[in-house]
């Protein structure tokens, strides 16, 4: 056994953290990854900046095969996942996930024709899942799309699909068999175009105060067949293997929260409070390090989650693991800092009083989605109960 | 990176699990409690056979040459088997500081007998403040011709009810840093002036007060450099707390099997009530725990075996498996509901030692605070 990191890994990491001092703007205080912030324009304009510089250097699907302009390096791919994720930088987009799916489930000639947009960092993804009935339960989505000689029509809706109204493509689940025996057999997935006719949105304000969700009307829109990915009825493949690929949500997410985290010790460590920094507060100083105990912990579950995925290891029960206690990491440490702050964690950045940057304030909100987006905590715990897991009766 | 063990490691765990299995039914983890010398000679000796109690040590020593992973993998057994008796105390607090900073001649008089598992040792640190720090230690070792007269009371000294010889930590010198001026000393545990009463203690292992009175204590049996022990101590700590997680996980993860098991089979509403979502989700937490815990503790201890600085890891480590553990054996027992409570099921065996673990070699907040610094605040 050993932990040791080798030097391609470290060269590369090193690659990654200059690419990013290069790319930050200065005093930039980081954003979430996803497409959340994205409606700040000037994170927008960042976020494509970036997501084509990572373009032109190769840096788009590291662990691709070659002849779809990769380099079949998955530590690579994770390291600058990581590294980003945890500098603030936006610009990952949600393509790069949903090319793994193209990859898998694609036809040659849908691989030739979606991926290399993506590898240059041409396009911007999003992925239309849940419905107004239609959360946890995926299966039961309702969206309808009925074959036609030379294409399928959609009728339907979908709702929270986030950054849609900026995308180019959307990966969209839909029913294709309303008769089928079983509701998860009767699905098939599709790549979109969201500026097809018939498509109509409302963008929906998230608690942060930011539009980033959308709710998404279809009627009777065409799709070509040929954006039909995976077979047709078979989409509860590709859906199973989007939730295995999304492995390291619970690590974005930690990363994430390390970032604002070390913040928050910087804070504690410049601000003073009756002639004494904060950082000399015993008080402070057990929930600082509790909060860095648990974030160690959780790199470390996620150095683990990454071996085994290299491995070619089953990695549902420890992704799932990961997704749960980053979230409930990241929520913590917004709710330390939003302590640590007091009243002043109330105020956005607009005000002239405004303590690092307004971010806890934005986290503190922002990180109650992140025990629900990509499958809800309650749902990684009902997966690690049963059968690839503890295998407890259903 | 590689985080799977060595087909070694991995033998070593399948013939500790077979042997304890076999050698240690928890009849015997009960009656050791009540007992006084608290383990069993005989299975002393077919440990000492085993190569277990020479584990760490080279083998011009008697010992196996093996490495701190090594270690971890045995402890993780003997805390899933709830192994009662002086192992930790003998090799980890007392053989591994004799190797690290032991003169030739006291490594050659004392490792090969712990090796052969003739010689049970231990360490006396803490004293009435019940604390970790140098401030604490006040036993005083006073130079009398060729001997020091140590004089002092130890509070909660593992097995010193039947130590050969015992690690005292004893202030040579008064200096204004309280760490400085302590020393390590090698006691005979047979020296007159020296008393022990045994502790009743929460999970029923042999915690001592010990006072020695005057003790003499030859020059030569100082260990490492005068006036030094307390960066000795420091070290010790490190290895304590890692060797005591090492056990915790191993009882962690019994408890979670039993738990899981439990779930499966208990009936109530004529289903098991592991098919209840509440249960599924109390266990999904659980293995979150568990799994964590283990690989934290793996971390801490390879970086330990390499010689890497480590210090943080292990504060995580033990800060983070002190709770982990408590909370498991907390939920296990909401779980097995009457049952568990009783003495009649094991699962009370551990939900007392996650308590003596969370406080053995540093609590949660000692660790904390180790890692507070570490953060420079």
């Amino acid at each position: 056994m050993d932990f040791l990191i080798d030097d391609k890994e470290k060269a590369f990491r090193q690659e990654v953290r200059d690419f990013v001092r290069e790319m930050l703007p200065p005093g930039w205080m980081g954003v979430d990854p996803g497409p959340e912030e994205e409606e700040r324009e000037e994170v927008l304009q960042l976020s494509q900046k970036v997501w084509r510089k990572m373009g032109e250097k190769g840096w788009i699907g590291l662990g691709w095969p070659k002849e779809y302009g990769g380099q079949e390096d998955p530590v690579k791919d994770w390291v600058l996942k990581e590294e980003l994720i945890y500098s603030g930088l936006p610009g990952m987009d949600i393509a790069a996930v949903q090319g793994d799916l193209i990859l898998a489930f694609g036809t040659k000639e849908q691989k030739d024709r979606f991926i290399p947009p993506i590898t240059r960092g041409e396009v911007k993804y999003a992925i239309g899942m849940s419905e107004p009935n239609v959360g946890s339960d995926m299966f039961n989505l309702q969206l309808k799309a009925v074959e036609e000689k030379d294409c399928y029509i959609f009728n339907g809706q979908k709702i929270w699909n986030s950054g849609i109204h900026r995308a180019d493509w959307c990966v969209v689940y839909a029913r294709t068999d309303p008769n089928a025996l079983k509701k998860h057999l009767g699905i098939s997935v599709f790549i979109i175009d969201p500026k097809s006719p018939g498509i109509t949105m409302r963008q929906i304000t998230q608690m942060t105060g930011l539009g980033a969700f959308c709710e998404v009307f279809y009627d009777n829109v065409r799709v070509p067949k040929e954006n039909l990915l995976g077979q047709k009825n078979k989409g509860k493949d590709v859906s199973m293997h989007a939730f295995a690929i999304e492995r390291s949500y619970g690590l974005v997410i930690l990363h994430n929260a390390r970032r604002y985290f070390d913040q928050l010790v910087q804070y504690c460590k410049e601000t003073s409070v009756n002639g004494q920094p904060l950082a000399k507060d015993p008080l402070i100083r057990n929930k600082l390090a509790e909060m860095a105990v648990e974030i160690e912990v959780g790199r470390t579950m996620g150095e683990r989650l990454n071996w085994m995925g290299c491995q070619k290891m089953v990695t549902v029960i420890p992704s799932c693991q990961n997704k749960i206690h980053g979230a409930r990491v990241a929520q913590r440490v917004s709710n330390l800092g939003m302590q640590i702050l007091g009243l002043y964690g109330q105020l956005d950045e607009t005000s002239k009083w405004v303590q690092l940057g307004g971010r806890m304030r934005h986290m503190y909100l922002s990180s109650r989605a992140w025990s629900l987006a990509g499958g809800t905590s309650e749902m990684s715990r009902n997966i690690i109960a049963g059968k690839y897991g503890l295998g407890l009766p259903s | 990176m590689n985080l799977a063990f060595s087909e070694e490691q991995e033998m070593l765990r399948k013939s500790a699990r077979d042997f304890l299995t076999n050698k240690c039914p928890k009849t015997l983890v009960r009656g050791m409690e009540a007992d006084k010398k608290g383990y069993q000679t005989e299975l002393w000796k077919e440990m000492a056979e085993l190569g277990w109690l020479g584990l760490p040590f080279p083998e011009k020593y008697k010992g196996g040459g093996f490495k701190f992973l090594d270690l971890v993998v045995l402890l993780e057994e003997m805390g899933r088997a709830c192994l009662p008796g002086p192992f930790l105390s003998t090799v980890v607090l007392g053989g591994l500081p004799i190797l690290e900073w032991g003169s030739e001649e006291q490594k050659q008089h004392i490792l090969p007998k712990i090796s052969k598992g003739e010689a049970i040792l231990t360490l006396a640190l803490t004293e009435s403040s019940a604390r970790y720090d140098a401030s604490s230690i006040q036993t005083t070792a006073i130079l009398k011709g060729n001997d020091y007269l140590v004089t002092g009371t130890k509070l909660f000294v593992t097995d010193a009810q039947i130590a050969d010889w015992i690690i005292c930590a004893a202030r040579t010198s008064k200096k204004a840093n309280p760490e400085q001026g302590i020393s390590l000393f090698l006691v005979d545990a047979k020296s007159s002036g020296i008393s022990t009463v045994l502790l009743s203690t929460i999970a029923g292992d042999k915690q001592c007060e010990l006072t020695l009175n005057k003790v003499r204590v030859p020059k030569s049996n100082i260990l490492g450099n005068l006036g030094q022990g307390w960066e000795m101590i420091k070290r010790i700590i490190e290895w304590a707390a890692l060797a005591k997680c090492a056990e915790m996980v191993g009882g962690n993860q019994q408890v979670m099997e039993m738990s899981v098991n439990y779930a499966k089979e208990r009936i109530q509403f004529d289903r098991p009530i592991g098919s209840f979502q509440v249960i599924q989700h109390y266990l999904a937490d659980m293995s979150i725990d568990v799994d964590s815990s283990r690989i934290v503790l793996y971390k801490a201890a390879w970086k330990l075996s390499e010689g890497l600085p480590c210090s943080k890891e292990i504060s995580v480590a033990k800060a983070w498996i002190s709770d982990a553990y408590r909370r498991v054996a907390t939920q296990a027992h909401q779980i097995h509901g009457a049952i568990g409570f009783t003495k009649e099921h094991d699962l009370e065996l551990y939900f007392r030692r996650a308590k003596a673990g969370e406080v053995f070699f540093g609590d949660v907040d000692y660790h904390r605070e180790i890692v507070a610094q570490q953060l420079g605040l």
